[in-house]
C-alpha cells in the first residue's frame, strides 16, 4: 500500500513547490485567512495537504486500505517531498548559490513560510508531521457520515470563502450600516478569531441539518401543489428584482463599479451570441466592434474631438452630439462596418474565418493607435474628455447610476437576443450552424443570414463601447486589444454557448471574480488561464447550457449508448 | 388575490430601499479638525497600521515597473526607522500596512482601481498610478473626489498638472515630461551639434508625449526632424522601420520607450545603413541594468537622459552606497527603471505630512504614545503642497500648485560605456515654465 | 416593356437578386487592395527614398523571420492536421524551450565555454530547447487536450487560450518579468559576403537552419511510419484506429514534433534578438498562425510558404506601400498591411494557397 501511495504523495508534494515557486506562496502569505493567525500562503500548502490525503484515500474496488491510514501515508509522502526541497533549498542558500537567478522566488521569506518559521531543522520535520497529520485527518473525513463530512467540509470552505471575499462584503455589511468589525479585523485583513468560530458553527450547522433534511425538502418541493409553486416563485423573482434594484447602494461604489464593468461585458458577451452561438461564426476579432463603438460615441461626444476643434466655445459643455443623439448614429456605424466585415468572409468556413476575424481586430486596433489617424482619434495620447450621458443631474459618472443605465441596456439587449432565437432568422441561423449546405438547399439564403448575425453582432458590439466611453470618459487604444475578444468569447463559453442567462454568469465569473480577487494582481492571469481549463475539461457545456447544446455536445455518447443497446446480445 | 401579492412585492421592494437609505455611519467622538475638514479625517485607531495604497501596473507585459515603483515604496517604509532593515518603521506609534491596487496600464484599471481604494476608509493616501492613462481623468478625479491624496512616481503626461484639468488631491514627484523632452533636445542641438533627428515611439502616451517634447523644442531651437515613426510593443524586428529612417542619415535618433525594444533598436540600429553614424539617445525607460545586459555591447557610445540620482540633497553617496545595496538584498535584482526613486521620495514625502498633520483625539499633534491618531484629510492635501525643498533622491522636491513637485528638475545625460552608465557628462536644470 | 424571350426561355432583364452583388463587393474591393498597393509601391519607387541594398536588406531580413515564422507555424499546421484543433498555446512551448537553453546558455558564457566550443555549445543548446519544448507539449497534450478529443470545436480553443495564460504567468512566476538577455556568441556576429551583398550571419544560419529542419519534417512525415500514420489519423480518425494505428500514441508523436520544431525555432530566434521574456511567445505564435492559415492549414509547405510570404510582407510591405502615399508613421501600420493581404488572397484562396479551395473542414 505504501508504494502505491507514493505516487500521489509526490504529485501533491510537487504541486506545493510549484505554487512555492511561482511566488504564490509567498505573495499570499501577506494576506490574513484569520488575522495574525494563519495567512493565506499556508493555507495554500494545507489545503494541498489536505486535498491530497482526501483524493488518495478514495476507496478503490481492488484495495481495501484503511482511508485514515491511505491518507496519513499520502500526506506524509508529500510533506517528505516538499521537505527534502526545503532542505536542498536552504543548503544552497547557505552555500551561496544564487538560486534567484533561475527561480526568482526563492527567497529566505518563501522558505520561512514552509517550514512553518520553525527554522531549517525543525522545519521540514514539521512539514512531514503536518502532512501525514492532515492527510490522516482527510483520509478519516471519508468514514463520517455524510451530514459530518459535509458540515466540516462545508464549515472550513466557508470560512475561506468568507475571508477571501472581504473586499466584496466588507461594502456590503458597511453599507447596510452592520458593523463589521465583530468578523473581519479591518486593518490588518483576514477574519477575526470569533468570526472564524461563527462562520465554522454557523455554517457547519446549516450544512448539517441540510443534508440531514435535504430529502424531506426535495420531497416538499415536488408535491408542492401548483399555485403554491408560483406564488413562492413569484415572491422569489421579486425579491431578486428588489435586491437588483437596491444593490448598488447596498454594495457600494467599487463593486457598483464592477458590476457596470460585468454589465459591459454581457452586453460584448450577448453580441458575440449571436455571432459565434447563434449563426455559429467563430468570429476572434469581436473587439473592433467594441472599439468602433467607443471611439465613434468618442468622437460625436468629447469635447477634445476634431469635430469641435474649430468651434471650441459653441461646444464648451458637450461635444458635437448629445449622447443620446450619438447613440443610434454609433449603431447605425457599427452595423454598416459589421456588414462590411462580413461581406468579403462570407465563404471562409471555421479556422479561416477564425483568423480573418482575428485579423480585423487586430487592424482595428493598429488603426486608433496609429499615428496616422491620431488627428482624428487621438493616437497613443488618446481620445480624452468624453463626458457622461446626460443629463448632468443623473450624475451617471457615478457607478451607481451607471449600473442602472447599463442595467437596462443589457436587460434590453437580452430580450432582443431572446426574440430572435425563436424567430424566424433565429432558425434560419439555427439551420446554417448545422450545416451550410444543408440549409442553402431549403432556401435558407445563407449569404443574407451570415450578414445580418454579423451585423446585428457589430450593433449590440458597439452598445458596449458606447458605455465604456461614457463610463470612463477617457478613451486609449490599449484597451482594445485582443484579449479582450478571448474574454468575451470565454465568457459566452463558459457560461454556455446560445445561453442568455449563461452570459451574465459567464461575465460575473470571468469579468467579476477576477476584480474581487485584484490583491492578488500579479496571478489573476494565471488562476483566469487554469480556471478556464479546468471548466472547459470538467464541464464542457458551460454552467448553464442551452438544453439543445446539451444535447448537440453528448449526441456522441447517445450514439455510444444505442450502439451498445443494438449490439448486446439476445440474453 | 393579486392585489395582495403585487403587495407583498412592493413591500419588499420598499423594505430593501428602506434599508438601502439607512446608510451613512455612525461618528465617534471626534476633535474639532476634523468635523471642519470638508473630507473629514482618517481614523487609525491604537495598534493597527496606517493603511497607504499603491496603485500601480503590477499585472501585464509593464509588470516589471509597476514592482519596481512599488519595491521603492516598500524601501521608504523600511527606512523609517532609519535603517534598511528589510522591516518598516512607525509613524506616531503605528506600522505601515499596504492596499495594493492593480492599475493595468489603462483607464479602466486605473478607474476599478480607484473605486477600490476609494472605498477603503482606511487609506490615507495613495502613490500612483504608474501609467498616465490609468490616472488621467479617471483615478485622479475619483480619489480627489473622496478627498484621496495621490502622488504618482511615474506620471509624465503634462495633460495631468495643466491647470485646466489638474485635480485637487494630485500631485507627482516624476518630472514632467516637458522638463526631460526639451533637456534632450537642448543636450542633442547644443552640445551634441546635432541638425537633424527622428524619433520613435512605441504606442504609449509617455513616449510619444516625450518625443513629441523634443521634436518641438529641437525644431524650435533650429534643427530639422527627419522621421517621427512609431513601433509596436512586443515585436522584435524593427530592421524595417530603422532604415526607412535611415534614409534621411539623422544625427541623432531618440527613442524614449522601454527595455526590450530599446535594447533590440540600439543592436539593430548599429547594423542598419544610413544609421552607422547616428548618436543613438534614450531615456528613462531604459536607464536599467535590464536594458544594458540586453543591448550588450551595442549601447556603447549612446546616451541616456534621466534625473540626476547622484545630487541627493548633499548627500551624493546615500543612492549607492545604501539605497542601491537595500534593494538588491531584499528584492533580488538591480532596479527595471528609474521609478522607484520617485516612489521611494514620494512615499516620504506622504509620511512626512502625516508626521506633520496627524492629530490625537483631543486635537494636539500626534505623538508615539498618542494610541488613536486621526489624519485630516484636507491638511494633509494642503501638508504636501506646501513641501517645499524636500530632500529626495531624485532632488530637491518642492510642489507647486498644479501638483508638480519636480518643478525643477535636473535632467542628465549619462553615456554608456563597456556596458555600464558613465557618471552624468552633461546635466542642466530645467525648471517648469520656461 | 419588351421582353422578347430568348432562345432558352428566359427573358432578357435580369432579376435583381440573381445580380451577383456579393461577388461585385468582393471584387471591388480587392480591387481597390490590389490599387492602393500598386500605386503605394509606384509612388514609394518613384521617390527613391530606398536604395536598392535598402531593398535587399529588406528582404533577406524578411526571409530570416519568415523562416522562423515558418518553423513555429509548421508546429500549428501538424496539429490542426491530426486533430483540427488550433493550439492557441503553441506560443507558450516556444518560449519555454527557449528559457531553459537560456540557463545552461548564461552557465556556458559564464564558464567561457560558449565562445570556446561555439559549435558545441550551439548544439547543446539547441537539443535542450527542442526537449524542453517537446515535454511542455506532450505534457499540454496529455493534460489539456486529451479529455476534449471528441468536444465541438470551441471547447479545446477555448482550453488552449487558458492553457497559453496559464502557462504564460507560470513563466513569469517562475522566472520574472524582467527581460533577460542571451549571452552573445562571438561567431555569430558580423556577417558574410554572399553574392555580392552582406548578410548578417545570424540572419543567414537561421534561414539555413530553418531549411534543413523544413526538409527533414517533410521527409519523416511523407516518408516515415509515424508521418504516415499522422497523415491517416488526420485523414480519418476511426479508419486509422480500425487499421492498426495507435491513435494516442500518434498523436503525441505530433505533439512531441510540433514542439521540438518550436524548440529550434526559439533558438533561432534568440541568436537573432537575444531576448527572453515570459510573453514573447504571444506575437510570434500569432503570426505563425497567421502564416498556418495563409499557406493552408494542414499543409506543411503551405505553413512553410505562409510563413516566409508573412515575413517578407512584413519587411518590406509598410515601406514599399504606405511610404509613397504619404502615410506616417508607415511601419506602425504593419498589422494592417499583413492582414489585408491575409484577407485578399483568403478572397481569391478561401482554402490559402495550398488548400484546397472551398475546403470544407468546418
Amino acid at each position: 500500500m505504501i508504494r502505491r501511495k507514493l505516487r500521489p504523495g509526490v504529485i501533491g508534494g510537487a504541486v506545493i513547490l510549484y505554487l512555492a515557486l511561482i511566488g504564490m506562496v509567498e505573495a499570499f502569505e501577506d494576506r490574513f485567512i484569520i488575522s495574525n493567525v494563519i495567512g493565506l500562503g499556508t493555507t495554500l500548502v494545507l489545503v494541498t495537504l489536505i486535498g491530497t490525503g482526501y483524493l488518495a484515500s478514495k476507496p478503490a474496488e481492488e484495495h481495501h486500505d484503511p482511508p485514515a491510514l491511505a491518507g496519513l501515508v499520502t500526506g506524509a509522502f508529500a510533506g517528505l517531498f516538499i521537505a527534502v526541497c526545503v532542505v536542498i533549498l536552504e543548503a544552497m542558500l547557505s552555500a551561496g548559490i544564487q538560486v534567484r537567478n533561475v527561480f526568482v522566488s526563492v527567497t529566505p521569506g518563501l522558505l520561512n513560510v514552509l517550514e512553518f518559521g520553525a527554522g531549517k531543522i525543525l522545519g521540514p520535520i514539521l512539514l512531514v508531521i503536518v502532512g501525514a497529520a492532515l492527510g490522516a485527518a482527510a483520509g478519516a473525513l471519508r468514514t463520517l457520515a455524510v451530514e459530518w463530512r459535509g458540515a466540516i467540509v462545508y464549515g472550513l470552505s466557508m470560512v475561506l470563502g468568507i475571508s477571501l471575499a472581504e473586499p466584496l462584503l466588507v461594502g456590503v455589511i458597511d453599507g447596510l450600516s452592520i458593523p463589521s468589525d465583530w468578523l473581519y479585523d479591518a486593518a490588518r485583513g483576514g477574519l477575526t478569531v470569533t468570526g472564524t468560530i461563527i462562520t465554522l458553527v454557523a455554517a457547519g450547522v446549516g450544512r448539517w441539518f441540510w443534508l440531514r433534511k435535504r430529502d424531506t425538502v426535495v420531497q416538499f418541493r415536488a408535491h408542492m401543489p401548483d399555485d403554491r409553486r408560483r406564488k413562492y416563485s413569484r415572491v422569489a423573482a421579486g425579491v431578486i428584482i428588489g435586491v437588483l434594484v437596491a444593490l448598488p447602494w447596498i454594495v457600494g461604489t467599487f463593486i457598483s463599479d464592477v458590476l457596470g464593468t460585468v454589465g459591459l461585458y454581457v452586453l460584448l458577451g450577448l453580441g458575440l451570441n449571436i455571432v459565434v452561438g447563434y449563426a455559429g461564426l467563430l468570429d476572434l476579432g469581436y473587439v473592433a466592434f467594441f472599439a468602433v463603438g467607443a471611439y465613434a460615441t468618442g468622437v460625436l461626444t468629447s469635447t477634445a474631438s476634431f469635430l469641435v476643434t474649430s468651434n471650441r466655445d459653441q461646444f464648451a459643455a458637450h461635444g458635437f452630439l448629445n449622447f443620446w443623439v450619438a447613440l443610434p448614429v454609433v449603431v447605425v456605424i457599427a452595423v454598416i462596418i459589421g456588414a462590411a466585415i462580413g461581406a468579403p468572409v462570407l465563404r471562409l468556413r471555421g479556422d479561416y474565418l477564425a483568423i480573418v476575424t482575428l485579423g480585423f481586430g487586430e487592424i482595428i486596433r493598429t488603426l486608433v493607435l496609429s499615428d496616422w489617424l491620431a488627428p482624428y482619434l487621438g493616437g497613443a495620447q488618446g481620445l480624452l474628455r468624453v463626458p457622461p450621458a446626460p443629463p448632468n443631474s443623473w450624475n451617471l459618472r457615478d457607478p451607481r447610476n451607471l449600473y442602472y443605465l447599463i442595467m437596462a441596456f443589457g436587460l434590453i439587449g437580452a430580450l432582443v437576443a431572446y426574440r430572435l432565437k425563436d424567430s424566424r432568422v433565429g432558425r434560419a441561423w439555427a439551420a446554417m450552424r448545422e450545416d451550410e449546405d444543408v440549409a442553402e438547399a431549403m432556401g435558407v439564403s445563407v449569404v443574407r443570414y451570415k450578414l445580418l448575425a454579423f451585423a446585428i453582432g457589430a450593433g449590440v458590439g458597439s452598445l458596449g463601447g458606447v458605455f465604456f466611453a461614457a463610463k470612463i470618459g477617457s478613451i486609449f487604444p490599449n484597451s482594445f486589444s485582443l484579449l479582450v475578444s478571448i474574454n468575451v468569447l470565454s465568457v459566452i463559453i463558459l457560461g454556455g454557448i446560445g445561453s442568455i442567462p449563461g452570459v451574465v454568469i459567464g461575465a460575473f465569473v470571468l469579468v467579476g471574480l477576477p476584480e474581487f480577487l485584484r490583491e492578488f494582481g500579479e496571478f489573476r492571469l494565471l488562476i483566469y488561464g487554469a480556471i478556464l481549463v479546468g471548466i472547459m475539461i470538467l464541464r464542457p457545456e458551460g454552467l448553464i447550457p442551452n438544453k439543445r447544446r446539451l444535447r448537440e455536445l453528448h449526441v456522441a455518447d447517445q450514439e455510444a449508448q444505442m450502439g451498445e443497446l443494438v449490439t448486446e446480445e439476445p440474453a | 388575490m393579486k392585489r395582495s401579492r403585487t403587495g407583498k412585492l412592493l413591500l419588499v421592494v420598499a423594505a430593501f430601499a428602506m434599508i438601502a437609505a439607512a446608510c451613512g455611519g455612525g461618528s465617534t467622538a471626534t476633535p474639532d479638525k476634523c468635523t471642519s475638514d470638508p473630507f473629514g479625517c482618517v481614523e487609525v485607531k491604537a495598534g493597527t497600521p496606517i493603511t497607504v495604497g499603491t496603485l500601480l501596473v503590477i499585472s501585464g507585459p509593464n509588470a516589471a515597473l509597476g514592482q519596481d515603483s512599488q519595491n521603492g515604496v516598500v524601501l521608504a517604509a523600511d527606512y523609517l526607522d532609519g535603517t534598511f532593515d528589510a522591516k518598516s518603521g512607525q509613524i506616531d506609534g503605528h506600522d505601515i500596512s499596504f492596499d495594493n491596487q492593480d492599475d493595468g496600464c489603462s483607464a479602466e484599471g486605473g478607474q476599478t482601481g480607484a473605486q477600490a481604494l476609494a472605498s477603503n476608509p482606511d487609506v490615507v493616501g495613495v502613490i500612483g498610478t504608474s501609467c498616465s492613462s490609468a490616472a488621467q481623468g479617471v483615478a485622479d478625479k475619483i480619489l480627489s473626489d473622496k478627498g484621496i491624496v495621490l502622488i504618482s512616481p511615474s506620471n509624465t503626461g503634462p495633460a495631468l498638472t495643466s491647470p485646466s484639468q489638474h485635480q485637487p488631491f494630485y500631485l507627482r514627484t516624476a518630472h514632467n515630461d516637458k522638463l526631460q523632452g526639451a533637456a534632450v533636445a537642448d543636450f542633442a542641438y547644443n552640445e551634441l551639434g546635432a541638425r537633424t533627428a527622428a524619433t520613435i515611439h512605441d504606442g504609449s502616451p509617455y513616449a510619444d508625449g516625450l518625443q513629441q517634447v523634443f521634436a518641438d523644442t529641437f525644431q524650435q531651437l533650429g534643427g530639422t526632424i527627419t522621421a517621427q515613426e512609431a513601433i509596436q510593443v512586443g515585436e522584435t524586428d524593427f530592421t524595417s522601420v530603422l532604415t526607412s529612417i535611415g534614409t534621411s542619415t539623422p544625427d541623432v535618433l531618440y527613442y524614449p520607450i522601454f527595455a526590450a525594444e530599446g535594447a533590440l533598436i540600439t543592436q539593430q540600429a548599429r547594423q542598419t545603413a544610413g544609421l552607422e553614424n547616428a548618436t543613438l539617445i534614450g531615456s528613462d525607460g531604459m536607464t536599467s541594468t535590464d536594458f544594458l545586459n540586453a543591448a550588450g555591447s551595442a549601447a556603447d557610445g549612446m546616451y541616456l537622459s534621466g534625473p540626476d540620482l547622484t545630487a541627493f540633497g548633499g548627500d551624493q553617496s546615500f543612492y549607492t552606497n545604501d539605497f542601491l545595496p537595500a534593494y538588491r538584498a531584499q528584492f533580488g535584482a538591480d532596479p527595471a527603471a528609474v521609478f522607484h526613486a520617485h516612489a521611494y521620495d514620494a512615499t516620504n514625502m506622504l509620511f512626512a505630512a502625516i508626521k506633520e498633520v496627524a492629530i490625537d483625539s483631543k486635537g494636539d499633534p500626534a505623538t508615539d504614545s498618542s494610541g488613536t491618531i486621526f489624519v485630516p484629510r484636507t491638511a494633509l492635501k494642503d501638508a504636501l503642497f506646501a513641501t517645499s525643498n524636500f530632500p529626495g533622491i531624485t532632488g530637491n522636491l518642492t510642489c507647486n500648485a498644479d501638483g508638480d513637485c519636480q518643478t525643477t528638475a535636473t535632467i542628465a545625460m549619462v553615456q554608456v560605456e563597456n556596458g555600464a552608465m558613465t557618471a552624468p557628462v552633461w546635466s542642466k536644470q530645467m525648471t517648469l515654465g520656461n | 416593356m419588351n421582353a422578347a424571350p430568348s432562345p432558352s426561355g428566359s427573358t432578357r432583364r435580369i432579376p435583381f437578386e440573381r445580380l451577383p452583388v456579393r461577388r461585385i463587393i468582393l471584387v471591388a474591393l480587392s480591387l481597390a487592395i490590389i490599387y492602393g498597393v500598386v500605386a503605394g509601391s509606384a509612388a514609394t519607387l518613384r521617390l527613391g527614398q530606398f536604395t536598392g541594398a535598402n531593398w535587399r536588406q529588406l528582404v533577406i531580413n524578411g526571409v530570416a523571420r519568415g523562416s522562423v515564422y515558418a518553423l513555429i507555424a509548421i508546429g500549428y499546421t501538424l496539429v490542426y492536421g491530426v486533430l483540427f484543433m488550433i493550439n492557441f498555446a503553441h506560443g507558450e512551448v516556444f518560449t519555454s524551450g527557449t528559457y531553459a537553453a537560456y540557463f545552461v546558455a548564461v552557465g556556458f558564457a559564464g564558464s567561457g565555454f560558449l565562445n570556446t566550443h561555439p559549435l558545441v555549445s550551439i548544439a547543446i543548446l539547441l537539443v535542450i530547447s527542442m526537449t524542453v519544448s517537446m515535454v511542455v507539449a506532450i505534457v499540454l497534450e496529455r493534460l489539456a487536450y486529451r479529455p476534449l478529443r471528441g468536444a465541438p470545436r470551441l471547447v479545446p480553443l477555448i482550453t488552449a487560450i487558458g492553457a497559453s495564460l496559464f502557462l504564460q504567468y507560470t513563466m513569469r512566476g517562475l522566472f520574472g518579468a524582467n527581460v533577460r538577455s542571451y549571452p552573445e556568441i562571438d561567431v555569430l556576429q558580423g556577417t558574410w559576403n554572399i553574392f555580392g551583398t552582406e548578410i548578417l550571419r545570424k540572419q543567414a544560419i537561421v534561414i539555413v537552419s530553418a531549411l534543413v529542419l523544413w526538409i527533414v519534417l517533410y521527409l519523416v512525415v511523407a516518408k516515415t511510419r509515424t508521418g504516415r500514420s499522422m497523415r491517416a489519423v488526420g485523414e480519418d480518425r476511426e479508419i486509422a484506429a480500425l487499421m492498426g494505428i495507435d491513435v494516442d500514441r500518434t498523436i503525441v508523436a505530433t505533439f512531441a514534433i510540433g514542439g521540438a520544431l518550436a524548440g529550434a525555432a526559439g533558438i533561432l530566434f534568440v541568436f537573432v534578438f537575444n531576448q527572453v521574456i515570459f510573453i514573447m511567445g504571444f506575437l510570434p505564435g500569432l503570426k505563425a498562425f497567421t502564416a498556418a492559415v495563409l499557406g493552408g492549414i494542414g499543409s506543411i509547405s503551405g505553413a512553410a510558404v505562409g510563413g516566409l510570404v508573412l515575413g517578407i510582407l512584413e519587411a518590406v510591405g509598410p515601406n514599399l506601400f504606405l511610404t509613397g502615399a504619404a502615410v506616417p508613421s508607415p511601419n506602425q501600420l504593419q498589422p494592417v498591411v499583413a492582414f489585408g493581404i491575409l484577407v485578399l488572397v483568403l478572397i481569391f484562396l478561401p482554402g490559402g494557397f495550398f488548400g484546397a479551395a472551398g475546403d470544407e473542414r468546418a
